[in-house]
């Protein structure tokens, strides 16, 4: 699709194409969350394990 | 940042399926539904990534360098072949950076509305 009339518009084009800014990835949810105080916040009833990730 | 969307006025379908939460139940679900896609996520998002660091090099190389010299050409070559070997590689790599940012959005607005529904739940405990 990039086809300039020249190489040299043809790199430029890529080049504002390819180098968008691109934000840094998401990172996971974090259970408990660390706002929350020390404590489990689940009610004993769900013993999921999820407690390995701080 | 990337905020432009092509369709402003149209609400997201995760805004209209991610409503705030208001049990434990809930956050479950949410949270599941997170990690659910969370790793496509991750994997196309580390993809773009490494192709715009590429790209981002290239482009300082080139910027260094005078227009019209031997140099500035070697690396406006690379540029082309860098790209077609990108396109050959990754021959869906638009499709895959638009579904990587509707990921980042969608789980960017499921991870708020959950930090949310904590710190409510976090401050009725103090």
């Amino acid at each position: 699709p990039v086809e300039g009339p020249s190489d040299a518009n043809c790199v430029d084009e890529i080049l504002k194409e390819m180098t968008q800014s691109w934000p840094p990835p998401l990172t996971a949810i974090h259970t408990p969350c660390k706002t929350e105080p020390s404590k489990f916040p689940f009610p004993t009833k769900d013993t999921h394990p999820s407690v390995h990730k701080r | 940042q990337s905020t432009e969307s092509s369709s402003k006025t149209e609400m997201p379908d995760y805004v209209v399926k991610y409503t705030p939460l208001v049990s434990l139940d809930q956050r479950q679900g949410y949270k599941d539904d997170f990690n659910a896609e969370y790793g496509e996520y991750r994997q196309l998002h580390a993809r773009v990534e490494s192709i715009t660091r590429r790209f981002t090099q290239l482009e300082a190389q080139c910027r260094k360098l005078t227009p019209g010299t031997k140099e500035h050409q070697k690396v406006q070559d690379e540029v082309l072949r860098e790209y077609k070997k990108m396109k050959q590689h990754n021959p869906n790599y638009h499709e895959d950076k638009q579904r990587c940012e509707y990921l980042h959005n969608k789980l960017a607005h499921i991870k708020r509305l959950i930090a949310d529904f904590d710190q409510r739940r976090a401050q009725s405990w103090c």
